[in-house]
């Protein structure tokens, strides 16, 4: 898409997306609601400290080329503008991964062959125990729907050490503001996954169980996740809704283990999920078509098919997201 | 990503629509029509009906149709039943066509109307031998506009068509009057300088229906060399092919120029933006530790940036999009209303 001309006065460049024009030939086109969105704008540009003033801190921003309305709505609004009751809000959740080695029932991305991606072993035979040899631990990966774990630990909160960690902190920059998800969107690639499973109620992730030691506890079961109806803007995918907890990792300097060594944001946390997925069953076509097949992939002389795909994940009430790339692999020979 | 935050749309008070009339200009050279391609943008057809011309070779993928000419009389004409009659089944089944789709049948008889060279279908100033123009709809898109159709022929001899010329228009033709409203459609006359009725245009339809008047002091209206012959107008409604006379009309078309109208119907929807609402971001780059990029300390006025406006079902589905051509600045200090106009 081309840029807008921002020469002149400000236009408004508006089109009827592909769902839209669908639903015009079906005769179910209503629209009731609007929602706003900034993707192009990087807020790093904003200079607080600028040598002119105040008034210039901006200037920047506002020069920001904006590209042409998109018919499809896979680039509509990735990051909307949000709505909070309180304009004091100097804080913000986010949302990542823990992959801190001091919990055991989370699952950690490998280092080699490439780092930052986790594995998911499909259901076929062997496919398991070859992966726990080649990456030398069984929490090194997620196995198709296991519902006992190891399962992806993600959490939300404000990740500063500016603020500490503790209970009181969480009420008064989380739980105050309303900014404590309740539950997270899940949108998977439908041609590769069955669906997700999430916690089930009563699971616990704290640092409280275990007295002084300050020692994570990680408790879950997992259980498919209902799919919901949303916005979906990327083909293919389709989404889930799973169930958030507290996220009772706390700071504490009577404990041994430092809550950052349990905990992967830096302060108050507010919700944690765990997360695992179901493979769909007979993808051998799905490998040839979308990803690789016989690989040596861990240059052990045993060959593995795997497809490459991308889980987002989002926090239903901040919005926070997260992306997290994941390799379906299954063993073939070797 | 799904939005987080949506705001209703009340479908009285933040929705309305309009209609807006949009004309463009469209100017036809007579050099295209004939002369520039050597008649390679002339497409004649087995059936000998009618020939379409187009603004390009039309074998060319990038030619465009133009126009269609035919000809055709009554079978009540004083031409009808020449003796020397070419195609004339063919021409008559054209002007009745051209007649029962633009003014229908009538009387205790249910014979089709005939057109006539004033507003009133009273009978009176038939038009019973016509050339007839049909614009593509490429260019007429809804209409041609009332008041805008101007035709320039030549009246000159077969050799320099255009040492005479005589220009048609409808100038008396308004959206508000001087046209008659028909089963085809409104349409109005086509007079030339002296104010003399030539034809007519019917301006839904995008046809002109031309009588012969122009050239009624032209006895060669239609000449060829191989074999030679010079024919009237009427020797060449009766005697030549429908092709062969509307090459004749092509040989005298000057100019063509008229505006087109497209109705655009738009629903315009008022995004109200309250100055509590979207004053904050789920940008990535909107945090910075999490702290919020565009505040020093919790007190300052949060700022968000917007350039995309999202229209969306009760089911959460982008329907429609809106980009603002630089970003808006947007905090608690300021309510915007955006205006986003659908056009159908």
């Amino acid at each position: 898409m081309a840029f807008l001309d921002n020469s002149g006065d400000i236009i408004l460049d508006a089109v009827l997306t592909d769902v839209g024009r669908k639903k015009m030939a079906d005769g179910t086109f209503k629209i009731t609601k609007f929602a706003l969105g900034d993707d192009e704008i990087d807020y790093s540009l904003y200079n607080k400290n600028h040598a002119s003033g105040s008034a210039y801190a901006d200037l920047d921003i506002l020069q920001t080329p904006v590209m042409e309305a998109f018919t499809q709505t896979n680039a509509g609004i990735n990051y909307g503008l949000l709505s909070l009751g309180s304009t004091d809000v100097l804080y913000l959740p986010v949302l990542k991964v823990n992959e801190k080695t001091t919990i055991s029932s989370n699952v950690k991305s490998p280092s080699t062959p490439t780092s930052g991606i986790f594995y998911l072993a499909d259901t076929s035979t062997n496919t398991v125990s070859k992966l726990t040899t080649a990456l030398g631990a069984s929490d090194k990966f997620l196995t198709s729907n296991s519902t006992s774990g190891p399962a992806i630990l993600l959490e939300s909160g404000i990740d500063t050490s500016n603020i500490a960690g503790d209970t009181a902190n969480k009420l008064t920059y989380l739980v105050s503001n309303n900014l404590v998800d309740k539950s997270f969107y899940v949108y998977y690639d439908n041609r590769f996954l069955t669906t997700v499973l999430g916690p089930t109620a009563g699971s616990k992730f704290n640092n409280t169980s275990l007295g002084l030691s300050g020692a994570p506890t990680l408790d879950y079961a997992l259980a498919i996740a209902p799919p919901v109806t949303t916005d979906l803007q990327i083909s293919n995918f389709s989404s889930a809704r799973i169930a958030a907890a507290s996220d009772n990792v706390v700071e504490n300097g009577n404990y041994s283990t430092p809550d950052t060594s349990v905990s992967a944001v830096a302060g108050p946390r507010g919700a944690f999920t765990v997360l695992n997925f179901i493979v769909k069953p007979n993808l051998n076509t799905a490998y040839t078509l979308y990803g690789s097949v016989s690989q040596d992939v861990f240059s052990d002389s045993v060959l593995y098919s795997y497809i490459d795909t991308t889980i987002f994940v989002q926090g239903t009430k901040t919005g926070t997201q997260v992306q997290i790339p994941l390799r379906i692999i299954k063993y073939i020979s070797g | 990503m799904a939005v987080i935050n949506y705001e209703p749309l009340n479908s009285s008070t933040d929705v309305t629509t309009t209609k807006t009339l949009l004309y463009e200009a469209i100017p036809l050279t007579g050099t295209i029509v004939s002369g520039t391609y050597s008649d390679e943008n002339i497409k004649n057809f087995t059936h000998g009906m009618f020939q379409a011309v187009y603004d390009y070779p039309y074998l060319s993928s990038s030619a465009n149709h133009i126009f269609d000419l035919s000809v055709g009389y009554s079978s009540n004409s004083t031409i009808s039943g020449s003796v020397s009659a070419v195609q004339e089944s063919k021409k008559i089944n054209m002007y009745n066509q051209f007649a029962q789709v633009l003014l229908g049948y009538t009387g205790s008889d249910n014979i089709v109307r005939e057109f006539e060279s004033d507003l009133s279908l009273d009978g009176v100033g038939k038009i019973q031998d016509s050339f007839f123009i049909n614009f593509s709809r490429l260019i007429t898109k809804d209409q041609i506009k009332k008041g805008s159709f101007s035709l320039t022929v030549g009246t000159g001899s077969w050799a320099n068509p255009f040492g005479f010329t005589e220009t048609l228009t409808d100038a008396s033709a308004s959206a508000t009057g001087k046209t008659t409203n028909t089963i085809g459609g409104d349409y109005g006359v086509l007079y030339n300088a002296g104010n003399t009725a030539r034809g007519v245009v019917f301006y839904q339809a995008g046809i002109a229906i031309l009588a012969t008047g122009s050239w009624d002091s032209v006895t060669d209206f239609n000449s060829g060399s191989s074999p030679v012959y010079s024919y009237t107008t009427a020797q060449s409604l009766a005697s030549a092919s429908i092709s062969g006379s509307c090459d004749a009309l092509r040989h005298r078309i000057k100019n063509i120029s008229f505006n087109n109208t497209t109705e655009i119907n738009s629903t315009i929807y008022f995004c109200r933006v309250p100055h509590n609402k979207y004053n904050y971001s789920a940008n990535p780059t909107y945090l910075s530790s999490s702290q919020i990029r565009v505040k020093s300390i919790a007190s300052d006025t949060p700022i968000s940036y917007i350039t995309t406006i999202g229209l969306y079902s009760p089911n959460n589905e982008l329907l429609a999009m809106a980009k603002l051509s630089e970003p808006l600045k947007k905090d608690p200090t300021n309510e915007i209303t955006l205006r986003v106009r659908l056009d159908y």
